[in-house]
């Protein structure tokens, strides 16, 4: 456990954020995932050989420095802790881009949830060939209604984020929408759509 | 130097992994040679739920599950497909709002519960209880 605790520290502390909803699938099991804001967009495929561990590869079209882009991440499920109502999860994340040795980003991940509330965060040091900066985020939600498992689950969540290339925080709503193996995610801010879709295979 | 960081990062989560596994399979021995490997008294049975999942299932054993973690979709679907990589299961049921995961086995099925557990946990979650019952 000492080990653990050491990694986890070293990388918040090196550190400085992305929140992204259950970065790693089951044993076995593939995502998709395709998200867009006002900074980027993002095509991502992640295997997990283990409910601890997923690799992947995303294609990424940065739109702050209209640049595109490959990077291969890599995210491990640091510590869970179950109860009957709750999930508690930390992750470490890394990633290097396929374009040059300048470009890459780790950092730390962390959310805990029940089937009526959620809270997260995420933090990630980037470094790019043009600037090194930190992405913050922070989310809150709450289920309006408790769905069995296959039904539509709603969340109305809150999510506040910063780019220290913008430096200054953005708070913003969003809604989750949950329904077997799909996930989206929809919010606006500055007549900006934010948008994640994610499907688990 | 970040570079050296990141790549060490990747190699350290990738030896942890294996030692997970390691862990995993030692454990998973362990948990054969006993057949019961969590204290089943206190699972309750929802009636409704057992009658609708068992009625036209024929006979079969059917194990109740008492599961901690599964709080979404994506815990329930995990859990569904790996047990349904068994030949010898005939249907499952996860219950979201009860914590419990209702799995019918063909009679042919050696029921071991440690094997259960062992699922349940590749998957994330963990098993806090047990209950097999026969159907006729």
């Amino acid at each position: 456990m000492g080990i653990y605790k050491f990694i986890g520290l070293f990388v918040a502390l090196m550190s400085a954020s992305i929140v992204e909803a259950r970065p790693i699938s089951w044993t076995g099991g593939s995502t998709i995932m395709y998200k867009s804001n006002s900074m980027m967009s993002s095509y991502y495929y992640h295997y997990s050989p283990s409910f601890k561990y997923s690799v992947g590869a995303e294609y990424i079209n940065d739109r702050y420095y209209n640049d595109q882009y490959i990077s291969i991440r890599s995210t491990y499920l640091l510590d869970r802790k179950n109860t009957k109502a709750s999930q508690r999860n930390l992750y470490l994340t890394a990633s290097i881009s396929t374009k040059n040795n300048d470009d890459l980003y780790y950092g730390v991940h962390g959310d805990w949830e029940t089937r009526r509330y959620f809270t997260s965060f995420s933090i990630l040091d980037k470094r790019a060939s043009q600037e090194d900066y930190t992405e913050n985020e922070f989310q809150i939600g709450i289920a309006p209604y408790l769905g069995e498992y296959n039904q539509l689950h709603t969340w109305i969540m809150l999510k506040s984020k910063k780019d220290t290339r913008e430096d200054k925080w953005k708070t913003y709503p969003f809604i989750k929408l949950f329904k077997g193996d799909f996930l989206l995610e929809v919010g606006s801010k500055e007549s900006h759509w934010d948008l994640h879709f994610m499907k688990r295979f | 130097m970040y570079k050296i960081i990141i790549l060490t990062t990747l190699f350290i989560s990738n030896n942890l992994y294996a030692m997970d596994n390691m862990h995993d399979h030692d454990s998973k021995q362990h948990d054969h040679n006993s057949h019961v490997a969590v204290d089943g008294s206190k699972t309750k049975l929802d009636d409704a739920m057992y009658n609708k999942f068992v009625s036209d299932l024929g006979s079969s054993q059917v194990v109740i599950v008492d599961v901690n973690g599964m709080v979404c979709d994506f815990c329930a679907r995990g859990i569904e497909k790996t047990f349904y990589d068994d030949a010898l299961v005939k249907r499952v049921l996860v219950s979201l709002e009860t914590g419990k995961v209702l799995i019918a086995y063909d009679n042919a099925k050696k029921v071991d519960f440690g094997e259960i557990k062992n699922i349940f946990l590749s998957n994330g979650q963990s098993a806090t209880g047990m209950t097999l019952k026969k159907i006729t």
